[in-house]
């Protein structure tokens, strides 16, 4: 499913002395499919850009057009509410999110919402939470009796419960250990192979070079620049000048072009440095 | 959420922003009992001209006092409107049944009306131009003869400089706690009286447990860089009294000389 951004801009508190401007005449293609990265520093406006994608907030001129649906500035809930079950968001720190006595009901709320049957909703919630890898014997404990990574898991699983064709992740692997972090990604992954247009929100340029594979740079509320992450890093000097970095992959390479080692690309993923090297070594 | 003026503090650097947290407080409190000495429409323009000086003198846009009025209109009218049906006396100027609107009820209705808005304004004005923790501060102090009645000052001051601190965190924590449930379907404001109630559930639940959880993490934070109560403690934010804090006193007692002279001149 795809979602086009056309000319939004957004304007928190309008009108009042705590205004302030977030977005500058956005526009975005997210292609059907797609695994796109909104990369950008520290309150670029990406926070605020992934809460028009469900509509939570809406532009304040512009439009956003998910699918069919169009949203504009003086869209009405009704209209807005398909919109939320096609757009799932895995906002930061989705563990905070947990309310029910146990874990199967929270993750079923999201289905029953949108009118699935109980029973229904709890059937996917068991298919969900082993997608996520949570154990059949946890179903019935108190989401908050579980260890934070657990209950992260649980609340991804909640979101997934409501089978939505795109999935925003928003930085979903902070503070989370290395292993977690791998398997978490490796489960995005998964998820989109399976068919789902995934947006990654993230300032971890490696997880854009290992999984995106299409990425935008916000910067102070506007698009600076857009295409494929094998070519937007090559311009290591402006991924610098953004404060974003490159991958390490990429860095390493760096060093050594700077000690004469030729590359005609420069590689963003650890495996085509390798490879590169490999080829290099082979070439001698 | 996001319209509520009264209680937010707009930086500035105005006469009113420099002035000290305790004579601000003291003067609002002040101003609180000198209103109920007007009676007649020469008190309440002596009032709203100290009123609109104040303003005037934050440099802080009128129309930001206005808008801290809004949320509080409804209030105000019902009050005002009760009063003017339900005050007996005076010239009868119109009459449904037993509800009579007379010169008596009109007046009395302004009057009320001219109390409500100008304690509003002052108390807007106290907030727009105070940040929050020099007004703990100043209550912290202010309260500090309490403590011979054994009253913990110290730890009122303390719970109340937290509080003030996290509110906009717990706001925060609430607009994205709401748009989470939002993103899952969760409609709110929609349905029945009893669906609205139990749409609170799925926030009020994460709330209370992230603060749970902030409140643990604060306290040991705390403890860790050896804080221990108020026994002993310096102050890094020291309040400074200055001509201009006694100035503002003095004016208040001068309009409330002025009152009290013009009410028994009458």
């Amino acid at each position: 499913m795809a979602i086009s951004f056309d000319k939004v801009t957004y304007t928190y508190q309008p009108n009042t002395p705590f205004k302030s401007r977030a977005l500058f005449d956005i526009d975005l293609d997210v292609a059907d499919g797609s695994f796109t990265a909104l990369v950008g520093h520290t309150g670029s406006g990406k926070s605020t850009l992934l809460q028009h994608l469900n509509a939570l907030l809406l532009p304040t001129s512009g439009t956003v057009t998910v699918d069919e649906t169009v949203i504009k500035p003086t869209s009405k809930g009704k209209e807005i509410k398909p919109v939320r079950q096609k757009v799932g968001v895995v906002f930061q720190f989705p563990e905070t999110q947990l309310f029910d006595e146990t874990v199967l009901k929270d993750v079923a709320f999201g289905p029953q919402n949108f009118g699935v049957s109980k029973e229904d909703a709890q059937a996917i919630a068991r298919e969900k939470l082993n997608l996520v890898g949570i154990s059949d014997e946890l179903f019935e404990r108190s989401p908050f009796e579980l260890s934070g990574g657990q209950m992260r898991r649980v609340a991804i699983a909640g979101i997934l419960a409501m089978n939505p064709s795109v999935l925003v992740l928003d930085e979903p692997t902070a503070g989370l250990d290395p292993k977690a972090r791998i398997d978490m990604m490796r489960l995005f992954e998964t998820i989109h192979a399976s068919g789902v247009t995934t947006i990654l929100v993230t300032h971890l340029m490696d997880d854009v070079a290992d999984y995106a594979d299409t990425m935008y740079v916000l910067e102070k509320g506007r698009i600076v620049k857009s295409g494929k992450p094998q070519d937007l890093f090559q311009d290591v000097a402006f991924m610098t000048a953004h404060q974003l970095g490159v991958p390490k992959a990429t860095r390493f390479a760096l060093l050594l072009r700077e000690r004469g080692q030729y590359f005609e690309h420069l590689p963003i993923t650890r495996a085509a440095l390798v490879e590169m090297i490999k080829e290099a070594a082979n070439h001698g | 959420m996001d319209k509520l003026i009264i209680g937010r503090y707009i930086p500035g650097n105005s006469m009113i922003h420099r002035l000290d947290p305790r004579s601000k407080l003291l003067a609002m409190f002040a101003f609180v009992f000198i209103i109920f000495l007007a009676n007649d429409a020469v008190g309440y323009g002596i009032l709203t001209v100290f009123t609109f000086l104040g303003v005037a003198l934050s440099r802080i846009k009128l129309s930001y006092f206005l808008k801290g009025l809004r949320p509080m209109l409804g209030l105000i009218l019902f009050t005002v409107i009760f009063q003017m049906l339900f005050t007996t006396g005076g010239e009868v100027l119109f009459q449904i049944w037993f509800l009579k609107i007379t010169t008596y009820s009109l007046q009395n209705a302004f009057y009320i009306f001219m109390r409500f808005v100008l304690i509003i304004f002052m108390s807007t004005l106290l907030t727009l131009t105070t940040p929050p923790l020099t007004l703990a501060d100043g209550i912290e102090t202010g309260l500090a003869p309490l403590k011979k009645i054994k009253v913990p000052v110290h730890e009122i001051g303390l719970m109340l400089s937290i509080s003030l601190r996290f509110i906009p965190t717990l706001m925060d924590d609430t607009t994205m706690i709401m748009n989470a449930q939002k993103s899952r379907g969760m409609d709110f404001g929609e349905g029945n009286l009893v669906q609205k109630v139990k749409s609170v559930i799925p926030i009020l639940i994460p709330l209370f447990v992230s603060s749970f959880r902030r409140a643990d993490d604060l306290a040991i934070a705390m403890e860790s860089r050896g804080y221990q109560g108020g026994e002993g403690r310096s102050k890094y934010r020291v309040l400074k009294w200055q001509r201009f804090d006694t100035l503002l006193l003095l004016s208040l007692v001068i309009v409330a000389a002025i009152l009290v002279a013009w009410n028994m001149l009458k």
